[in-house]
């Protein structure tokens, strides 16, 4: 364990560590675009420069051992100098179009020169001119004038999707990234390289020009596109959300996500949404608020007998949701029909080597906990036999956030809807659920993004997340619809003045009362 | 509300004050009948005044010399605008050398408080505060001025060009 000292501070890290690492460890900041954590070191860029005492020439950091007693600075002029100089190489051929560059606002290009240069450039050659605006893949867009060749992106399809599309072609200040002919980037986890590149040269085709990344806030959340559960943050505003990034979590995910997991934002936004409860009788089809819909249903529910009284779960709910509709239905209405809806369970087990799973329920563990907790036994094959028989009369079902992993949606919807009443709790729009005839309630429910809970992934790690921000705001969670299914009422917590603010975020430091002591108090003089 | 009252000797003299006051009058009175050309007053809104070409008044989008948008999309305008009245949705171009592009610009007037940061902000001198100021209209008239009106109102006579000229530019290698 070799003890070094970085910038005066003294640090331990653990044999064959590089000094950006202990560095990261030691929370100091250090310029760097070609090295990440989970990629080879390449060296390429030669901003990660340290003085390392007793040696006359700086060095960089990335591929550099810490050994015992090394005293290592970043911060010094001489330092900074070579920072400074290296920043210039790299801006020699990038295009300042920062206005109309995606990247703009998370850009390491821009931090870095605020940093470390800010001066009148010395080149006085035009820049070199490469290809705008070229077609990687169906993903991902690349601007080759932007490109500094970190090879960032060339390492991960090296490295981490093993599928090697892209490469480095030619020489010198005319090298550009791109695929060879005939194979474009496509692979599961290509967008990762958009997150990687630390300019502006790879876009995603989907975020590209939607937002400016400033108009935009986070959240971190954990995925429910497979039963991996990776750690991710969304981005969105008072528009919708707009897109989702990994966050680094070393037992789930590492630093990736799959391009498939990037799609899981568009079925939480407001036009794929379910906004107000319908309710359908003989009369036909009546709009109604959330609460009093499930209100209405508890009716429903509580005139059924508790043998012909059913519940059906899809595996995209958390845990305590799970807990709180199963443990109302055996000890309420004393039923212990409760079926589990897979989607598809040939692939459940499928699994590809690196993140993407089979399984596209992000809590099937957490659902089977719950039922083996409750002692429920019961096999779908009861259910059609109940419907079909007509034992079976009311029949409550979860529906699935992320209908799109669920191909055979519409089949099931009428399987289930012989049931004489059908109480449908869903986030999304359906189709099939619409042209339902017969007594149906369609109750908006929330998605992940808007709800506190846990998922239990496919190796049984329980992860808790927090409620981002609020899309449909009279939407149930399946908590409180349970309570309301109950005949129970609801205690509604006061919500903050804008619902679209970060519910994560910690309130204002300055208290009412302090505020007042800092008023300024007009005091009218007398004449 | 305080009443200010003056009990001294000297404000008792009110009548000094009130001739001077009549005579500032009748002074102004008996100068504009005699020369009318030097009156202070405008017949509005048959007359109007020329401000000086720098006043800030309604939003110019300007134009390349074929006519479409300078605007970039690059929402510099919209993130520096404190009324935040600027609404941009950006769009992929056709032209690979155009890359971005407004499909939608609209500044909503009433928001507006002309300040000119938008003009300030923009890095392609696509956004002016021309020298219009009078647009009222009734009552459920059209306030958010979208790209049409902005750029091709019959008033721009086809769009106003800047003299930033883009190949020029691109030839010297900025």
């Amino acid at each position: 364990m070799p003890k070094i000292t970085i910038n005066g501070k003294e640090v331990e890290v653990k044999e064959g560590t590089s000094i950006i690492e202990a560095m990261q460890q030691s929370g100091d900041r250090i310029a760097h675009y070609c090295w990440h954590p989970g990629l080879s070191v390449a060296g390429v860029c030669r901003l990660c420069m340290v003085e390392i005492e007793g040696n006359p020439r700086v060095q960089i950091a990335c591929n550099t051992m810490a050994t015992e007693g090394m005293k290592i600075n970043n911060t010094s002029e001489k330092v900074r100098d070579a920072v400074k100089w290296g920043l210039d190489f790299h801006l020699i051929n990038h295009p300042l179009d920062c206005p109309i560059c995606d990247q703009a606002g998370e850009c390491g290009l821009q931090d870095q020169y605020m940093e470390y240069g800010k001066y009148d450039p010395e080149m006085a050659e035009p820049k070199q001119k490469k290809h705008k605006v070229v077609d990687l893949g169906p993903t991902v867009v690349l601007d080759s004038e932007r490109c500094i060749l970190c090879s960032r992106c060339v390492r991960f399809t090296e490295e981490v999707s093993k599928t090697n599309e892209l490469g480095l072609f030619n020489r010198g200040d005319r090298t550009e990234i791109g695929t060879h002919d005939g194979m474009p980037l496509n692979n599961k986890y290509s967008l990762n390289t958009v997150d990687i590149c630390p300019v502006g040269a790879l876009t995603s085709k989907d975020f590209r020009f939607r937002q400016r990344v400033w108009y935009l806030k986070d959240s971190e959340t954990v995925c429910n596109g497979c039963s991996t559960g990776c750690n991710v943050k969304v981005y969105y505003n008072r528009e919708g959300f707009f897109r989702v990034k990994p966050v680094y979590n070393e037992k789930v995910n590492g630093h990736w996500m799959c391009d498939e997991g990037r799609e899981i934002y568009k079925f939480v936004n407001k036009d794929h949404r379910l906004l107000k409860a319908q309710v359908r009788n003989n009369t036909g089809w009546t709009e109604m608020h959330a609460g009093a819909a499930a209100k209405a249903a508890s009716e429903v529910v509580k005139s059924t007998a508790a043998d012909s009284l059913a519940l059906v779960l899809t595996a995209q709910y958390t845990v305590e949701e799970f807990d709180a509709i199963v443990g109302t239905f055996v000890n309420e209405f004393k039923s212990k029909k409760v079926y589990f809806w897979i989607n598809n369970k040939e692939s459940f087990d499928e699994f590809d080597g690196l993140l993407l799973r089979g399984d596209k329920n992000p809590n099937t563990k957490g659902l089977l906990k719950v039922l083996e907790k409750h002692g429920i036994s019961a096999t779908w094959n009861e259910l059609s036999q109940g419907l079909a028989a007509g034992s079976i009369k009311t029949v409550v079902v979860a529906g699935p956030e992320n209908q799109a992993v669920f191909p055979d949606f519409a089949d099931r919807v009428k399987e289930l809807s012989k049931a004489q009443n059908l109480i449908w709790l869903q986030a999304g729009k359906n189709e099939a659920l619409s042209a339902l005839t017969g007594n149906v309630s369609l109750i908006p429910m929330k998605t992940f993004v808007e709800k506190d809970g846990t998922f239990i992934n496919h190796a049984g790690l329980e992860q808790k997340f927090k409620k981002a921000t609020v899309v449909v705001s009279e939407a149930l969670t399946l908590t409180e619809a349970a309570l309301l299914l109950a005949g129970k009422n609801l205690a509604i917590n006061a919500s903050p003045a804008n619902e679209f603010m970060p519910m994560n975020q910690r309130i204002d430091q300055v208290e009412v009362e302090a505020r007042k002591k800092n008023e300024f108090v007009f005091k009218r003089g007398s004449l | 509300m305080s009443v200010m009252q003056n009990n001294s000797e000297k404000a008792k003299w009110y009548l000094p004050g009130v001739l001077g006051g009549l005579w500032i009058t009748g002074k102004h009175l008996v100068g504009n009948l005699l020369n009318r050309k030097k009156m202070m007053t405008l017949n509005y809104p048959e007359e109007k005044y020329d401000y000086s070409p720098r006043f800030k008044g309604n939003h110019v989008l300007t134009v390349k010399k074929d006519g479409s948008l300078r605007c970039t999309a690059c929402m510099l305008c919209a993130t520096n605008c404190p009324a935040e009245c600027i609404k941009i949705v950006a769009a992929e171009h056709n032209d690979p050398t155009v890359e971005k592009f407004p499909i939608a610009y609209e500044i909503d007037i009433l928001r507006c408080v002309f300040c000119g940061y938008c003009e300030e902000a923009c890095p392609v001198d696509a956004i002016r505060l021309g020298p219009e100021w009078q647009t009222p209209a009734v009552n459920g008239g059209n306030f958010i001025y979208d790209i049409n009106h902005l750029a091709y109102r019959p008033n721009l006579k086809g769009g106003i060009q800047t003299h930033v000229d883009d190949e020029e530019r691109h030839k010297q290698g900025i």
